[in-house]
């Protein structure tokens, strides 16, 4: 069993330094400073708690890595530049390293703010400060404490009331050095706001390896609407823990879509806490482990409160020694009657030597409500790939037929065409599906 | 027999490690003739029809299939789809996401060198003249394979299917079954319309029915795993009105 140890660089010290070379408002710094005793007081996870007992926590390791500097090189890569450009974006950011490399935005909505998150602690500390740390903070996990304590700069969006912004806005998350990496996202949607927001996490491969803990903090006001996406795409020398949780209030409505395709080792954490009546959340999640690739997805359905509807859908593939895992909680409260809420894990086991876990709960305490949950993990159907055959397709063509297919229902539910169609890209390319180019 | 023909030669096959089903099937249908497999239930008709192409849930005992000459027990089912055979299944199966469109242009290119794939208007009118062909709307092309498609559209897929894949020799297995009698009349339609001197079939179905529509040029009747008699299009009418038993205390089976 694997035993993680601290980190050397995780201190007041750290803390004093970003601090200081930011010039940071003291709240900030207290904030700061209540999460490094919180990440103290935390035990590192262990293979016995059950929250983590089928995740490989060895390749999360972060003992002796050092915090993230500077890139060696602020330039944007080929890759990134084409996403930019087709994502058909109204505004998008590029972080490398801790730097942003690249801000632009042209938006033609009135009162949006799209900017780094140590720019809006400048030029918009009321906004930051009511919200930054009320959805994902360091009394999660030992990495939400991590990353609270320790984040150099990120995300930050504020869609006004009323307000509906038209094209997506964008972040795109990349490296080309080795240590902690730290990102924040902060997305606050206002009263009967809309918006789309993709965060995006892609790198060139580069020798050392890279640890990086991504924080999503959602917070959709009564009658908010975000379509969000996480792509998850690094490069095989990066290891990627995300917690991603929406705050939701009355009648307000998440769409969300997360994907695990690069890195060794992912632990994507979705959670939604319905906290107004009548709010939906559609938590979506694609997966495809290959190489001996390493996925956690855990999600989380909260329902506080009244005819709140969640439909959670994840589905996934492994193969070459692969391991995936899937644990999936909802929890609705004593008060949170004529509650929908679903849930839906799907793998496909591509070869013997690779692994799946799916473990599907629910935690129940009000009576009128609707719930189900379910769960399959097997290979890929024999009489679907005769049938292919039988058509004259070759072996590993029908697996690419199967594998792609039972994966688009995912991506089929994605409103956006463009990032629907990046992935099932990325998908072929790791398939190997000749002619298609992406595979890190 | 050799040249332009199917021959089915003292055929044994069973489920893997399990029962007998063909017993010694012998036939042969030759290219440019589209011979009728008809048999009561439970006779082997399905299973001979998975059998030559090659469902791995079945293994051969004894005998051979000759395509033109050439076994092609050692091949995999897609290299026998390759070198023309076709199944129109019974039960087709749905494969979620992936289009009919994308399917067919797959298939097609399997049977084409690297490099060489079909261009995008040659497939396209390919695909249009069967759509047509088969009276159907051709916003069908862009549904995902059998997904949400009744029986009858689904029947209808596979002679789609066969048209724009154009086999030298096709085994429909029961593709009647199900149908109303449009459909019926439209399924025909497409089966007729691959006929001609390159086109070999074997029709497997348990009604008279639908040889009214395709008229085949040789009847084979099989009982218990052997096909024991063959005749002229007339044996179907004579067992339409006499039934099976007929046939099984005709042959004394």
């Amino acid at each position: 069993m694997a035993t993680l140890t601290d980190n050397v660089n995780v201190n007041e010290a750290a803390i004093a330094a970003i601090s200081d070379r930011y010039d940071e408002p003291a709240w900030l710094r207290a904030e700061r400073e209540a999460a490094l005793r919180s990440y103290a007081a935390m035990p590192f996870p262990t293979e016995k708690t059950e929250e983590w007992r089928y995740t490989q926590l060895k390749r999360f390791d972060i003992a002796g890595l050092e915090l993230a500097k500077a890139p060696k090189d602020e330039s944007i890569s080929e890759r990134i530049r084409m996403r930019i450009a087709d994502s058909d974006a109204e505004g998008v950011m590029v972080h490398k390293g801790n730097q942003v490399v690249l801000k632009q935005a042209q938006i033609k909505e009135q009162g949006v703010v799209f900017t780094d998150l140590r720019t809006a602690v400048r030029e918009h500390e009321e906004l930051v400060r009511e919200h930054l740390y009320s959805v994902v903070n360091a009394t999660q996990t030992k990495y939400t404490a991590l990353n609270s304590a320790l984040w150099e700069n990120g995300t930050f969006v504020y869609v006004p009331k009323d307000v509906e912004v038209e094209l997506p806005l964008g972040a795109f998350t990349t490296a080309d050095s080795g240590g902690i990496g730290l990102g924040r996202t902060l997305i606050v949607v206002d009263v009967n706001a809309r918006l789309t927001f993709l965060d995006e996490y892609t790198s060139e491969p580069f020798d050392e390896r890279l640890f990086f803990d991504a924080a999503t903090e959602i917070v959709l006001k009564d009658g908010a609407k975000l379509r969000y996406v996480s792509l998850q795409n690094w490069s095989r020398n990066v290891a990627h823990m995300n917690k991603l949780r929406a705050h939701l209030g009355r009648d307000a409505r998440l769409e969300s879509v997360t994907v695990s395709l690069g890195g060794d080792a992912a632990r994507a954490e979705v959670e939604s806490r319905l906290e107004g009546p009548g709010s939906e959340s559609e938590m979506l999640g694609l997966y495809f482990a290959d190489e001996g690739q390493h996925f956690n997805q855990f999600t989380l359905q909260h329902h506080a409160t009244e005819r709140g509807f969640s439909d959670v859908l994840f589905k996934g593939a492994v193969r070459d020694a692969s391991s995936a895992t899937y644990s999936g909680m909802i929890v609705v409260d004593p008060g949170a009657q004529k509650t929908d809420a679903y849930q839906t894990n799907r793998n496909l086991l591509l070869d013997q030597e690779s692994e799946v876990v799916s473990i599907p709960q629910l935690e129940i305490a009000a009576n009128d409500v609707k719930c189900s949950h379910g769960s399959t993990t097997g290979p890929v159907p024999e009489d679907q790939r005769f049938y292919l055959m039988s058509r004259g397709l070759k072996p590993e063509v029908a697996e690419h037929v199967l594998v792609t297919g039972f994966l688009h229902e995912v991506m089929s539910r994605v409103t956006l065409p463009k990032v629907a169609e990046y992935v099932e890209r990325v998908v072929q390319a790791k398939l190997g599906v000749p002619g298609v180019k992406e595979k890190l | 027999m050799s040249d332009k023909t199917l021959e089915i030669r003292n055929l044994h096959a069973r489920i893997v490690d399990g029962e007998a089903i063909l017993k010694g099937v012998d036939l042969v249908v030759p290219r440019g003739e589209v011979h009728a497999l008809m048999g009561p239930n439970g006779s082997g008709k399905s299973t001979l029809a998975k059998v030559i192409a090659g469902d791995p849930q079945y293994e051969i005992t004894e005998g051979d299939i000759l395509l033109e000459g050439q076994s092609i027990l050692e091949m995999e089912p897609d290299e026998r789809a390759r070198e023309g055979l076709y199944l129109a299944f019974q039960y087709p199966v749905e494969v979620p996401g992936v289009s009919i469109a994308n399917f067919l242009r797959l298939a097609l290119n399997a049977r084409r060198e690297e490099g060489d794939e079909i261009g995008v208007m040659e497939f396209y009118q390919k695909l249009q003249r069967a759509v047509k062909e088969l009276n159907w709307d051709e916003s069908i092309i862009e549904r995902n394979l059998h997904e949400g498609f009744s029986g009858g559209e689904k029947k209808r897929s596979e002679i789609l299917q066969l048209l724009v894949l154009e086999p030298r020799y096709a085994i429909l297995d029961e593709t009647d079954s199900g149908l109303d009698v449009d459909a019926l009349k439209v399924v025909s339609q497409g089966v007729n319309a691959a006929r001609g001197p390159e086109f070999g079939a074997l029709v497997i179905t348990h009604y008279q029915r639908l040889l009214n529509y395709i008229v085949p040029d040789k009847v084979h009747v099989m009982v218990d795993g052997r096909v024991v008699r063959t005749g002229p299009k007339e044996l179907a009418m004579e067992l339409d009105q006499k039934g099976y038993e007929w046939i099984r205390e005709a042959v004394g089976a």
